[in-house]
């Protein structure tokens, strides 16, 4: 069985030959770039600096030789601009504060200010005020809230629109070419185009935009939300506009080379809560999320992924009926999100695409036996029947012992019946 | 004299324009701004809290209520300190070295001020020596350190141990939250308590405070 068809054998919720793994193939499923240098060191792989391709976070790429040794299934299509608004490409070399080189796009344009910060700016454009912040010694950058006073007689929402737009001829090109060259590997395909992420709160402050306007302020949104939700409907309205026509456009130049349409990474749990009630969710994303699914399911071979941290319990059901087909990371740590009973109420509507062990306390701060427990744990119950691709809850955090990420990667191995990573 | 229920209700509705324009209705026609803060604002910050417990409020909401409060404060705060009246306690509160998350520091600085708390905001990536620092010269009651990241969560740990090194540490009552935070975690690096949200952590900074004022 190869790659591709062990990722949709478990997509359609038949059993695999073996569980299917992804590492790298969205912003949301990888690894800190230093972990994939470490990586690469552990396995004697070629000496050479890990790609940055995904600035915020600072993920690091998985080339074709680790995703071999680590046995992944999967390959990911970020959007051709990144988080802070310029492209992955035209790679130049960085270093991050423990000394690591890596490289980074061209247009990563940074400054260190009087508290050691590093400053990141929205299209590398260093005549504007910068869009992002990494704390001295952090391992990540933040966004800088830039926002402007708001006149509350005189909101306008296509001040929250700036960024949505129809997808460009030289964007087409980029995604066509991109899912031809993802195809021909052999591993499944996500691919995230943007624009379909209606209130994703990492993306509200406009990190790629030089001068951002409307509601910025992360609270503000947030509050926005209960007090200005005619505004934010309006919003949503127009971008979920652009959204379709663009689906459509990009349809038709990638057609099924891609398997997995990334929607929407909009946070709706907390660690023992949510963000809104089910009737707010229900009147504010549920018909917009539903329409964008829908045409998908009605034009494309295109699963949906969709990906909401902690406790979203509450929220499985209307996002099943909302049309989607894949949930991640699946927080089993927060409330409410026992794993036996996530795969038992909705293991057979729903693909749980993460789940694989905590990031938040096992595997950055256990032992490695406590990592294999888990893991193996984690896969007893949710492989049973396909609807299971394994990821950790999350990216893989800076600082995370190499030896934990190992032992992860062995006991998915040792699941599977693989040879463990020791032979690789 | 104004319809001050319209108060409590502006803040439990989280109508930042009308707790404002109540207050300072309340205020000129002569109302003792103690009177105004627990017999409208902190019962309705707690009517806010206990919304919240009960899920019929979330963060927007918690958010709006906040700063509701928050603007009729700044009408009241400088007439409380000016007629020496005792706030609930003396807080300072911030997101510990190397975080820059700060929402979640904020809803508890605003939740344990509309508890009637004096709130020392240090803001967020505090360093250690800042928190030492509100213990020495401002003589706060308790810390609070927010932390959102597993890679700052050992930050925490080293403020505790800054106090311990400064010899500050039995003057003062630390509480811990944040995402990754756990009650064993607070535990370990030896703070006084974990609050798991906004709400349980003015429940348990009420209860420190107090505790360490009868000793």
């Amino acid at each position: 069985m190869t790659s591709r068809e062990r990722v949709l054998r478990a997509l359609e919720h038949r059993q695999p030959d073996r569980v299917p793994v992804d590492f790298g193939a969205t912003a949301v499923t990888g690894m800190h770039v230093s972990i994939v240098a470490a990586l690469r060191d552990h396995f004697g792989l070629e000496k050479r600096p890990v790609k940055v391709h995904e600035p915020l976070q600072m993920l690091g790429l998985l080339d074709e030789d680790l995703k071999t040794v680590l046995g992944i299934d999967v390959d990911g299509m970020l959007p051709r601009s990144t988080i802070f608004g310029f492209a992955d490409e035209g790679w130049k070399p960085w270093r991050l504060h423990t000394g690591l080189e890596v490289l980074i796009p061209r247009d990563f344009n940074t400054t260190i200010d009087a508290n050691g910060d590093t400053l990141i700016y929205p299209q590398g454009d260093m005549t504007v005020p910068p869009s992002g912040r990494m704390p001295k010694g952090g391992h990540f950058f933040d966004a800088i809230i830039r926002q402007q006073p708001l006149d509350e007689d005189n909101l306008n929402p296509e001040d929250n629109l700036e960024e949505f737009g129809p997808v460009s001829d030289d964007d087409l090109r980029f995604f066509a070419a991109e899912a031809r060259a993802a195809r021909a590997a052999g591993r499944a395909v996500v691919a995230g185009f943007g624009g379909t992420a209606f209130g994703d709160i990492a993306l509200v402050p406009g990190l790629n935009l030089k001068r951002p306007k409307g509601i910025r302020d992360v609270a503000e949104w947030y509050m926005s939300t209960s007090s200005r939700r005619d505004y934010i409907k309006t919003v949503f309205d127009i971008q979920c506009v652009y959204a379709l026509e663009n689906l459509a456009k990009v349809h038709a130049v990638v057609g099924d080379a891609i398997d997995v349409l990334f929607v929407c990474g909009t946070d709706f749990g907390t660690q023992t809560s949510a963000f809104c009630s089910v009737s707010s969710f229900n009147d504010l994303y549920f018909p917009y999320y539903k329409r964008v699914n829908d045409w998908v399911h009605q034009h494309t071979t295109w699963k949906t992924f969709k990906h909401s941290c902690g406790s979203v319990i509450r929220f499985v059901d209307p996002f099943i009926d909302a049309g989607f087909d894949i949930l991640n990371p699946v927080q089993c740590s927060a409330a409410g999100m026992e794993p036996r009973n996530l795969k038992q109420k909705y293991g057979d509507r729903v693909t749980f695409w993460g789940a694989g062990v905590d990031t938040q306390r096992v595997l950055p701060f256990g032992t490695p036996a406590e990592v294999r427990h888990q893991v193996l744990e984690r896969c007893e119950i949710f492989s049973k029947d396909g609807g299971f691709v394994f990821n950790a809850i999350h990216n893989v955090q800076a600082e995370t012992p190499l030896e934990n990420v190992l032992a992860m990667f062995d006991a998915v191995h040792e699941f599977n019946g693989q040879r463990s990573l020791a032979c690789a | 004299m104004p319809e001050l229920q319209g108060l409590y209700d502006a803040v439990v509705n989280g109508d930042q324009k009308a707790a404002v324009r109540l207050t300072k209705e309340g205020l000129d026609a002569g109302v003792e701004p103690m009177e105004l803060l627990s017999s409208y604002m902190i019962p309705a910050m707690d009517e806010v809290g206990r919304r919240f417990e009960c899920e019929d409020y979330f963060v927007p909401e918690l958010l709006l209520a906040a700063r509701a409060m928050k603007g009729a404060m700044e009408l009241i705060r400088p007439l409380l300190t000016a007629s020496g009246a005792q706030p609930a306690g003396r807080v300072a509160i911030g997101t510990v070295k190397g975080d820059l998350h700060d929402i979640g520091k904020n809803l508890v600085a605003s939740m344990l001020e509309g508890g009637g708390f004096d709130v020392l905001d240090l803001g967020a990536d505090v360093a250690p020596e800042k928190f030492v620092d509100a213990v020495e010269n401002k003589k706060v009651d308790l810390i609070c350190l927010s932390a959102l990241l597993t890679v700052t969560m050992p930050s925490m740990r080293t403020t505790i141990e800054a106090l311990e090194r400064a010899g500050v540490r039995d003057k003062v009552k630390v509480i811990v939250g944040g995402a990754p935070v756990t009650e064993q975690f607070a535990k370990d690096i030896r703070a006084d308590g974990y609050g798991e949200n906004a709400n349980s952590a003015v429940a348990l900074a009420r209860k420190l405070v107090m505790a360490a004022r009868a000793a």
